[in-house]
């Protein structure tokens, strides 16, 4: 443990030059210490190689999103048709939500964000998941769910920590309809204390408002409101999704 | 719908981006979202540059950003240029390195960065003893004991690799000082390679 301090410290950045030398010169002189060090040096690497494959999911997330409606060069010179056809598509869009009192229902919400989101799903493989993971994702974006399905269940199966895993098996339920299925999915996900990008509660919101029943709309926002409050993933959903419920 | 509209922070200017990248406060992540969708096009740019395909554009960007978020938040990006400048310059280098790894036929420019970034802090004579040892390591049972940790250890080890100070842990995670995070951290990495002993 005194080691592990010591390596901490060095790697932190908190010692002298003095410090480092001597550091350096023990790792030359002392065995046990430079294994010591190999194998922080190879339990943080790895551990941060993981960080940066969760954010690589992120980011492709990000950047899949903005692909779905690519914006349009139009001509300057022929912007001004277009303003004013803009104008009158928002003018009628105004008085309908004027009149229809500016709500919405849950299911309305939630079948745009899945057709907006869920239309084909993109990974980053991580490590000796890399297989059965793009295969299933292939799968689904090959629109094979059923197929895609299976994957991912066995993945959870093999391995019950696997999140990404259930989170895409939650997802294809949830396109099949099977609620009760998905919520399974999403809980066991809320629940993984272990990821700090957790969408596992916006994705039972989504399900319950997708569901529809007695209830869900007001369960859903309970969790929307937790969403928000705790700042988790899907925070910026849920604050749009609340004011039109 | 413009690009903008997915930028978490699209008001903040660049250097909001580093203070925020540098403070690890709760908006973090936000900023590290909004610097990847700012500069998105780059890999459009990659595409036709170097001849890239958008997954291979996509891998250096997205590499590129993942470089600059650690040395944003370990101080080494020193502003001589701007960071749009810095992030090119990124860019290149890792379209650069893609092309020569794909002709050698290594297809991974990422696998062992994290690994190598860290060595690169160890002075030669001593790097090489430890990178020998470093390649004696089992790194599928690595990973594999990791991920049998429990999930307070798993959570605390996580946000430090994520570049997060175990000052900032222990506020997020409601421990009372930073001291506390530092000796269960470490004594989470203790357990680690009793468990990975156990198995070799």
């Amino acid at each position: 443990m005194d080691n592990l301090d010591y390596i901490d410290d060095y790697f932190n950045g908190a010692n002298t030059s003095e410090q480092i030398k001597l550091f350096e010169q023990k790792i030359m002189s002392d065995p046990g210490f430079a294994e010591d060090v190999a194998f922080y040096t190879s339990a943080t690497g790895t551990l941060k190689e993981q960080a940066n494959e969760l954010k690589k999911v992120r980011f492709k997330e990000i950047y899949l999103a903005q692909k779905v409606i690519p914006a349009k060069v139009i001509p300057i010179k022929g912007i001004w048709r277009y303003m004013a056809a803009a104008s009158v598509v928002a003018a009628v869009i105004g008085l309908t939500l004027f009149f229809t009192a500016g709500k919405t229902s849950p299911k309305q919400l939630a079948d745009a964000y899945i057709t907006q989101n869920f239309a084909t799903m993109q990974g980053i493989s991580m490590g000796t998941k890399k297989d059965s993971l793009q295969n299933g994702l292939d799968l689904y974006n090959h629109g094979k769910l059923t197929e895609a399905l299976v994957q991912f269940k066995s993945m959870v199966k093999n391995d019950s920590t696997d999140a990404v895993a259930k989170k895409y098996a939650g997802i294809i339920c949830l396109r099949f309809e099977n609620y009760d299925e998905a919520l399974q999915y999403f809980s066991s996900l809320e629940n993984d204390a272990s990821l700090y990008i957790n969408p596992g509660k916006f994705y039972k919101a989504l399900t319950l408002m997708e569901r529809n029943k007695t209830g869900d709309k007001d369960a859903a926002k309970v969790l929307l409101h937790d969403v928000v409050d705790k700042n988790l993933e899907g925070k910026d959903f849920a604050v749009g999704w609340l004011k039109k419920l | 719908m413009s690009i903008m509209a997915f930028e978490q922070l699209p008001n903040a200017t660049d250097e909001d981006l580093i203070i925020h990248l540098q403070q690890g406060s709760h908006l973090k992540r936000k900023a590290e979202d909004t610097l990847f969708t700012r500069y998105v096009y780059f890999i459009k740019e990659g595409m036709h540059k170097y001849s890239l395909t958008e997954d291979e554009a996509f891998d250096a960007y997205s590499d590129t950003i993942l470089y600059a978020i650690g040395s944003i938040a370990d101080n080494i990006f020193e502003k001589k240029s701007s960071l749009k400048t810095y992030l090119y310059k990124i860019f290149c280098n890792k379209s650069v390195d893609l092309i020569r790894k794909k002709t050698t036929n290594k297809n991974s420019i990422h696998q062992t960065a994290s690994i190598t970034d860290m060595l690169l802090k160890i002075a030669d004579t001593a790097r090489t003893v430890v990178q020998q040892l470093i390649e004696k390591t089992d790194m599928d049972t690595l990973a594999s004991r990791l991920k049998q940790l429990g999930d307070k250890c798993k959570q605390m080890l996580a946000l430090y690799a994520d570049g997060y100070t175990d000052k900032e842990i222990a506020a997020a995670l409601d421990y009372k000082t930073a001291d506390v995070i530092k000796t269960s951290r470490l004594r989470c990495i203790e357990k680690l390679r009793q468990a990975y002993n156990n198995n070799n």
